[in-house]
């Protein structure tokens, strides 16, 4: 990775200011670093194939790529018991009309598979149906949606753990529900009822919790704290009459959520409205932070190209992110590709004070 | 990359010419132009070696400097055939000349193997003549062929070619021949060929032939064929022509190089005895491009350089034709990316195709002739994809996979005919044909490539000489794909009268799946597509009928009408759909069923030295939505109107031209936004095209050409086609860059 000579100064301009800091400062040892006030930034996405989600936080310039098919579920660390399947590689969940594994069988696994209803394209016109909500899955509806109280009531799902830039991997049985303010995952090949049963218990630093079938608890998301936005592929939907509900479910390479369950908001601003180098903080007045959908970046900040035009970032337009610490950035992405390889992104951002 | 720098060649002749234009012929033999009936021809042109020349009066008279004995003099005039003379001490020379209006039936030679006249032919072919291609000053085909009835263009931007459609059928189902050999391009042997990769000034003829000549040729002209005839070394035993256009482009224009359209060609011939010849020609077309509605970096119209040469060797004797020729082709266009604050990417088109065909013919007797035409093709493209970081300035080729990639096609065609004239009635045409193609490169399958082995038989049988019947019939065996059985065809040719002729036929046609249809697997984040080897060929029922009626009235007028139908019912399309094996796949299947259907009336009226051909079509493509949904139209159709109006100017001895046509809107129906089940009517806008150009002959040996193409200035038309769909082409399709401006000379030398 590359970096910028104005980063570095301000890296050592930074240390200069603790070392200041904590010399004259003896009163409070535990000084905070103050926020990085300019940056750019690479994302490691991991090249053409966007193998990672890449976490950023911008106040510390630091970020965290994970790859994104390294999970399967997200059990919510929030007030509620929610559970989200892997949008970032397509994944889809059906709800069956039953109870015990052993009545969903193999046969009934493989006419779902052909009819087509768990993939993730636009041959699908009710893949709606079959996924998270894209813009906040918590609070509009998720595909597991409410969670049972106990292991009698909860439904068998089918579980397509999702192909999209992803490895094919082996569907699964799922059972979820809640026992003694605990998660349980029980899940099974879908050729047996041989069922493996774990426990997640809620952890309040995180937003979410993860489990990979293969590996049990997995480390995805930072501290909710410590990220403002993630870049990755996911699950999105667009507009398409013929789909149920008007919408189709539909993949995005280069999608942006911000960290909605983490407090940080964001809007965006047109160049034509006031321009990045303009926006100061006398500007931050009267913005509306968006804090209930993590799609105001989404896929806005880039065209996707046409017949005639190839993909790009939009100049047309910056974020101001408002981080949970009560840090205002501008941001603006600059550039889909890195050495013409798309899936590594760059931007870069400034303090606004 | 060859570049040949022209510019200086083109001046270096213009300069000779001038010198030689006021060189005074000094009085020697004198000479009279004169028409078949001994009438006086005005303002001949008389011209000899190195560009010299003189201009006879109005009584025709002209005078011959002494020095000319034994010499050979070329007499052109307007309106009549150029006609070279060997001079031989003659004191007072009368040199008769034919008019051109005897010559309106053309020759052709599409499907046949000795040029036969048009008239004569069982087939109903169009012709385009160098002569008009030199009037449209053209530097690509399609320039000459989008005010032809029946044939439309859609541009590809973003690769910088154009798709040609002929009758309401898409380039695959069109032929392209040149001189009977087959072309390859970018989707393989004889499927959707760029017809721009062609150099134009090597042009004889076109001929264009509606409906599929499957018994000759094989497949894929389910709509018809495209026969282009090259330049042919003429009795001279020095020839050579220079040409230089330059072309403004929107509104823009630099001279020579840069912005605008600019055209540098030299074609030479060198006779070197009476049986051996030898040609060789450059031409450099260097399209500057068009940003149209982009400011910044971007084309919405691509930078192009084409640079095409060609050498041939030819062979003549009594019973014995052979050329062999070297085509190249070497085209690169350019597709500049966004900017971009950080880094911009930039990909490269390079074509590279290498052509050789060997054409021969060999009479055995009076009555048994044996031919061969035979190419073999080599085509590579390439896709090179660079970056620059605009920051630090770093550049280098990308990495993302795909964006450095080769295709790469070969195809070989031989094909060998025989001709037995049985007797007077009856001759026999019996032929093998042999194809090979491979393709190989990115996201083609391995495969071991396509053989087509297939013979054929026709017979034409002449009862009377007002009558001829021509049924055929071939049988294909192809390694890849199951090729219908047999492939029938009858067509036939009865006079009704000495100016009202009859033409009819019938064939089957089939156009045989592409090497990308069978062999083509994409896949990315939101594509899954797989080519399907199993496909089987498209087949058609082709019927055509034509009427022509041919009439002189008086001696310097006369009035040719053909009016033309069709109807093509076509079976197994090949089209998209889901895979039954697996729903996450598309592939290709032999699913839909397409009809098309027309007619054509096209009339060309001589008068004098003036011209005029108009013509009006009706074509009907398939509504393949009306076999759900009877209440719908099964056919949908679109007008066409054309005109070409020559008109020529005594005063300053000048030709004026006028191509004109009308394409008609294109209707379609597609599912609405609102509800699946209803359809609401869209179309594609129809649009007017108009070049005017003038040309006149300065000092015997040089044409100047001057005009204006596109005058009503078009660049997009509207489509009200897939509004607000995932996968939508915008609501508007790329026609022509506006108006252009353009002059060009084409000097010619001979001896």
């Amino acid at each position: 990775m590359k970096n910028n000579n104005y980063i570095k100064i301000n890296v050592i301009l930074a240390a200069f200011g603790m070392m200041i800091a904590s010399c004259t400062d003896n009163e409070n040892p535990t000084v905070e670093t103050p926020p990085v006030e300019e940056a750019y930034i690479e994302l490691n996405g991991g090249g053409t194939t966007f193998p990672n989600m890449v976490f950023v936080d911008l106040s510390a310039e630091e970020q965290v790529a994970v790859r994104r098919d390294s999970w399967d579920f997200a059990f919510s660390n929030g007030t509620a018991f929610q559970v989200l399947i892997n949008g970032t590689t397509g994944a889809m969940a059906y709800e069956t009309a039953y109870t015990a594994f052993s009545e969903v069988d193999e046969a009934y696994v493989n006419n779902l598979k052909s009819s087509g209803s768990l993939d993730l394209n636009f041959n699908n016109l009710s893949g709606i149906l079959r996924v998270d909500n894209p813009s906040n899955p918590l609070n509009n509806g998720s595909v597991f949606g409410n969670l049972a109280n106990n292991e009698q009531d909860a439904k068998v799902f089918i579980v397509n753990r999702g192909e999209s830039g992803a490895d094919t991997r082996e569907w699964k049985k799922v059972k979820i529900y809640v026992s003694n303010n605990k998660y349980i995952i029980e899940h099974a090949p879908t050729n047996s009822i041989e069922v493996t049963k774990v426990e997640v218990s809620k952890n309040e630093s995180h937003n979410f919790t993860y489990f990979s079938i293969d590996n049990g608890i997995v480390e995805v998301e930072p501290v909710k704290e410590k990220w403002d936005f993630v870049w990755t592929a996911g699950t999105s939907s667009t507009p398409y009459a013929q789909a149920t509900d008007g919408t189709l479910a539909y993949f995005f390479q280069d999608l942006v959520y911000h960290n909605i369950y983490g407090g940080v908001g964001a809007q965006e601003i047109l160049e034509s409205d006031l321009s990045y180098e303009d926006f100061d903080i006398q500007d931050l007045q009267g913005l509306n932070f968006n804090v209930d959908n993590r799609l105001t970046i989404g896929s806005n900040w880039r065209s996707g190209g046409g017949p005639t035009s190839s993909p790009s970032a939009r100049e047309d337009r910056y974020y101001i992110i408002k981080d949970k610490a009560g840090n205002h950035y501008k941001l603006r992405f600059l550039s889909l590709t890195t050495g013409g390889e798309r899936g590594r992104p760059s931007l870069e951002y400034a303090l606004i004070k | 990359m060859f570049r040949i720098d022209l510019n200086k060649l083109s001046i270096f002749l213009t300069c000779i010419c001038f010198c030689f234009a006021f060189s005074n012929a000094i009085a020697g033999v004198k000479g009279q132009v004169k028409d078949e009936k001994g009438q006086a021809v005005p303002y001949a042109t008389i011209q000899w070696g190195d560009g010299k020349g003189v201009l006879a009066d109005e009584n025709g008279n002209f005078e011959l400097p002494d020095h000319l004995n034994q010499s050979k003099i070329k007499v052109t005039a307007i309106g009549y055939e150029a006609k070279v003379i060997t001079l031989s001490n003659h004191v007072d020379l009368t040199v008769k000349l034919t008019p051109l209006v005897q010559h309106l039936d053309e020759v052709v030679v599409t499907g046949n193997v000795d040029p036969q006249s048009a008239r004569q032919s069982v087939y109903q072919v169009r012709t385009i003549s160098k002569e008009i291609i030199q009037n449209r000053a053209a530097s690509n085909l399609q320039e000459v062929l989008n005010t032809e009835l029946g044939i439309r263009f859609s541009q590809d931007n973003a690769l910088g070619s154009s798709n040609l459609e002929m009758l309401g059928l898409s380039g695959q189902n069109v032929k392209i021949l040149i001189d009977g050999v087959p072309m390859v391009g970018r989707q393989g042997v004889n499927n959707e060929i760029n017809i721009n990769q062609i150099d134009i000034n090597q042009i004889e003829r076109i001929e264009i032939v509606e409906g599929p000549m499957s018994v000759v040729y094989g497949a894929d002209a389910l709509a018809g064929v495209i026969n282009i005839i090259t330049k042919r070394p003429g009795d001279t035993k020095i020839l050579l022509n220079a040409r230089v256009q330059e072309e403004t482009v929107g509104q823009g224009y630099q001279p020579l190089t840069g912005s605008g359209n600019h055209i540098r060609s030299v074609q030479g011939q060198y006779r070197i005895d009476e049986s051996f010849s030898v040609s060789a020609g450059w031409t450099q077309n260097d399209f500057g491009g068009w940003k149209g509605d982009f400011e910044g970096r971007q084309y919405s119209w691509l930078p192009k350089t084409q640079n095409l040469g060609m050498a041939q060797l030819n062979f003549g004797s009594e019973d014995i034709d052979l050329s062999y020729g070297i085509d190249y082709l070497n085209e690169s266009i350019t597709s500049f990316g966004p900017e971009n604050r950080v880094e911009t990417v930039d990909s490269e088109f390079v074509t590279r195709r290498v052509m050789h065909r060997l054409t021969g013919s060999y009479a055995l007797n009076q009555k048994l002739k044996a031919a061969i035409q035979a190419g073999y093709t080599d085509y590579q493209r390439n896709t090179i994809t660079t970056y620059t970081n605009v920051r630090t300035g770093e550049t280098g080729l990308s990495n993302a996979p795909g964006s450095q990639a080769v295709l790469n096609y070969n195809g070989l065609n031989v094909r060998l005919t025989s001709i037995w004239d049985m007797h007077e009635h009856l001759a026999w045409t019996v032929g093998v044909d042999f194809n090979q193609e491979v393709g190989s490169g990115e996201r083609i399958s391995t495969n071991e490539g396509i053989n087509d082995l297939a013979f054929f038989i026709s017979g034409e049988w002449k009862p009377t000489a007002s009558f001829s019947l021509r049924p055929g019939v071939r049988r294909t065996y192809n390694s890849a794909y199951k090729a219908p059985p047999l492939i029938p065809s009858v067509n036939g040719r009865w006079d009704l009268s000495q100016s009202l002729a009859l033409k009819f036929g019938y064939a089957r046609g089939f156009r045989a799946p592409s090497i990308r249809e069978l062999y083509f697997d994409f896949f990315d984040a939101s594509h899954s597509i797989v080519g399907n080897p199993d496909l089987q060929a498209e087949t058609s029922h082709s019927y055509q009928a034509s009427l022509s009626w041919l009439n002189s009235m008086g001696r310097n007028i006369k009035l040719e009408s053909t009016i033309n139908s069709f109807y093509n019912d076509i079976d197994n399309q090949i089209t998209y759909g889901i895979s039954p094996d697996d729903p996450r796949l598309t592939s290709l299947f032999n699913l839909e069923n397409f009809r098309t259907g027309g007619v054509m009336l096209r009339n060309k009226l001589i008068l004098n030295k003036h011209s005029l051909d108009f013509g009006i079509s009706r074509i009907g493509r398939y509504n393949q939505i009306s076999s759900e949904n009877p209440d719908l139209a099964s056919l949908l159709w679109t007008t066409e109107l054309n005109a070409n109006i020559g008109v020529y100017l005594p005063l300053v001895d000048s030709h004026l031209h006028l191509f004109y046509k009308w394409t008609g809107a294109l209707p379609a129906f597609v599912a609405d936004s609102d509800s699946v089940d209803v359809f609401r009517p869209v179309q594609l806008d129809g649009f007017h095209w108009m070049d005017l150009t003038m040309k006149k002959t300065l000092f015997g040996s040089m044409d100047l050409t001057f005009g204006a193409r596109n005058l009503l200035d078009v660049k997009n038309v509207q489509s009200s086609l897939g509004e607000g769909s995932a996968h939508s082409g915008g609501a508007s399709r790329p026609i022509g860059y506006g108006r252009s401006y353009f002059i060009g000379i084409n000097y010619q030398l001979f001896k």
